[in-house]
């Protein structure tokens, strides 16, 4: 218990070392609990303390139960936590936030075109002017689905309703993007195409995201720093940053073809294989 | 056509006995005599009438009812109970207490084809309200989207398929409830016309309408269909 809080310091200063701006989320002592139909409670994370940088892409790593989708739907607004905070935007400049979603499941409406599929976001926000429509029509030409506008859902492989999904997403100007194992049912080589999509992201537009996967590699890949979330209740085992040295630009490909990947991969291996 | 061929050569023979089985001919020469007097329209607009204003108001009240129990989720399933119970009740079973309460004009047609198509379209929205993703509701919440806007824009759209297949299935309820409206106390409409022809022994006439109001089944399907292709477009393509 003492050694665990000790650690979880040290790793909040680390983190704080590291970030360029102020934090666009921080989640303070963070806990959930679930009151199961028979009255008996399950806690599911306990004490979590974690902060987000503007810009940071921080991947979250952890086995099944260890509390990484509760920890979305918390910070999403979806469930109210049983304990702590959670605050999003920057209280240091008064920014505020907002936070989007995306998961596996592209979650695309069958009775809507790409088009209208991708508005769906800003609907939902207010109306739609003919700059959102602009905006989604150029967005959606770039993820190469620019004849598709007026396609339905149906007629779209699998990487394509995915991207329609992260543009819809986009259109509501997240500062923060939560992705929850949102490439996990796509092949290997749409995966990294979406991959590079979500690094691009960061370049152009600095949002910050979030991203869970059980996919160590992807989780370096992506991440500038790489969340370990063990244990029953679940809380954060080690936080470590990723610093790679590729080739050129960082994409999807040079950064598994960095020398410290490999490094990386066995020490959050380690670290998940301790914590649970 | 062999089938009636037969029956008319077997009437014509004598093989059987006409005045029981009725005859196709007859059944022609019925049809002829209703077009002629205008009975044969009138009452199948009667017919027509109440068999679509009763499964309106049937399967809208239905529906919204099924979509709106999503508000309140608390009540939602002893309320879907009480529907599948309604669903059980043999609704001609109704039917003396619907004419003594609305009288024996149309109204009292329309409404026990509404009693009779109002469960099925409840249970068919309420499966379709259970039937939705989760993960839909949620990505509606985190885009901030309130609730009846998720009602319009989620919730309606994806109960559509399952709406339009309860209104394809009411429309045999509807005119079971039209009919035997028409059966219990009435002035006119098929049922009546099939009710009076049947006490003379007027089998020809009892053909006429049976055959009137499967074709009135048939037209009906196909326009409930070609609404469908229309508003599920999504299904079939662009």
């Amino acid at each position: 218990m003492n050694t665990m809080s000790t650690m979880d310091a040290m790793n909040r200063t680390a983190a704080g070392t590291m970030r360029a701006s102020g934090a666009v989320l921080s989640i303070r002592e963070l806990g959930h609990v679930f009151i199961a139909k028979d009255g008996t409670a399950r806690k599911v994370l306990d004490g979590l303390t974690l902060e987000i940088g503007a810009g940071e892409i921080a991947s979250i790593v952890g086995r099944s139960g260890a509390g990484k989708t509760t920890l979305f739907n918390l910070i999403s607004g979806l469930l109210r936590p049983s304990a702590g905070r959670i605050e999003i935007g920057d209280p240091g400049t008064g920014a505020t936030g907002f936070v989007a979603y995306m998961l596996q499941k592209d979650l695309l409406l069958p009775w809507r075109t790409v088009l209208q599929n991708a508005l769906l976001g800003v609907e939902l926000r207010g109306a739609v002017t003919e700059e959102h429509r602009a905006s989604a029509e150029t967005m959606l030409a770039r993820y190469g689905l620019g004849a598709h506008l007026g396609a339905y859902p149906a007629a779209l492989s699998g990487g394509q309703r995915q991207r329609v999904a992260l543009t819809r997403t986009l259109l509501t100007a997240p500062t923060i993007l939560l992705l929850d194992e949102p490439f996990s049912a796509l092949d290997y080589e749409t995966r990294l195409m979406l991959e590079d999509d979500v690094l691009a992201l960061r370049a152009d537009r600095g949002i910050s995201i979030i991203l869970v996967t059980h996919d160590i590699e992807e989780a370096i890949a992506l991440g500038n720093r790489v969340v370990v979330l063990g244990g029953q209740p679940g809380k954060i085992i080690e936080d470590i940053s990723v610093v790679l040295t590729t080739a050129g630009r960082r994409d999807a490909v040079s950064a598994r073809e960095a020398p410290e990947f490999r490094a990386y991969h066995r020490r959050i291996w380690a670290a998940l294989r301790g914590g649970a | 056509m062999l089938v009636i061929a037969a029956w008319q050569a077997c009437a014509s023979l004598g093989l059987i006995n006409g005045h029981l089985l009725g005859s196709p001919a007859g059944v022609l020469a019925s049809a002829v005599t209703g077009l002629r007097d205008g009975s044969l329209g009138a009452n199948s607009a009667v017919t027509l009438y109440e068999t679509v204003a009763g499964l309106a108001i049937g399967s809208i009240a239905g529906t919204a009812c099924g979509l709106l129990l999503w508000f309140v989720p608390k009540i939602s399933r002893p309320a879907e109970g009480l529907s599948i119970l309604l669903n059980g009740v043999p609704k001609i079973a109704l039917g003396p207490l619907i004419v003594i309460w609305f009288g024996s004009g149309t109204s009292s047609k329309i409404w026990l084809a509404a009693v009779s198509t109002y469960a099925v379209a409840m249970i068919s929205a309420t499966a379709a309200v259970r039937e939705l993703d989760r993960d839909l509701i949620n990505l509606f919440r985190t885009l901030g989207a309130r609730r009846w806007a998720m009602l319009r824009r989620l919730i309606l759209p994806s109960a559509l398929p399952w709406i339009f297949s309860a209104l394809r299935m009411n429309i045999g309820f509807a005119l079971i409830g039209a009919v035997v409206g028409e059966y219990i106390a009435s002035q006119n409409g098929l049922g009546h016309e099939i009710f009076v022809a049947g006490s003379l022994f007027d089998l020809n006439t009892v053909w006429l309408g049976i055959i009137v109001l499967t074709m009135m089944a048939m037209l009906l399907t196909a326009f409930v269909r070609l609404i469908e292709e229309r508003l599920i477009r999504w299904k079939t393509g662009p």
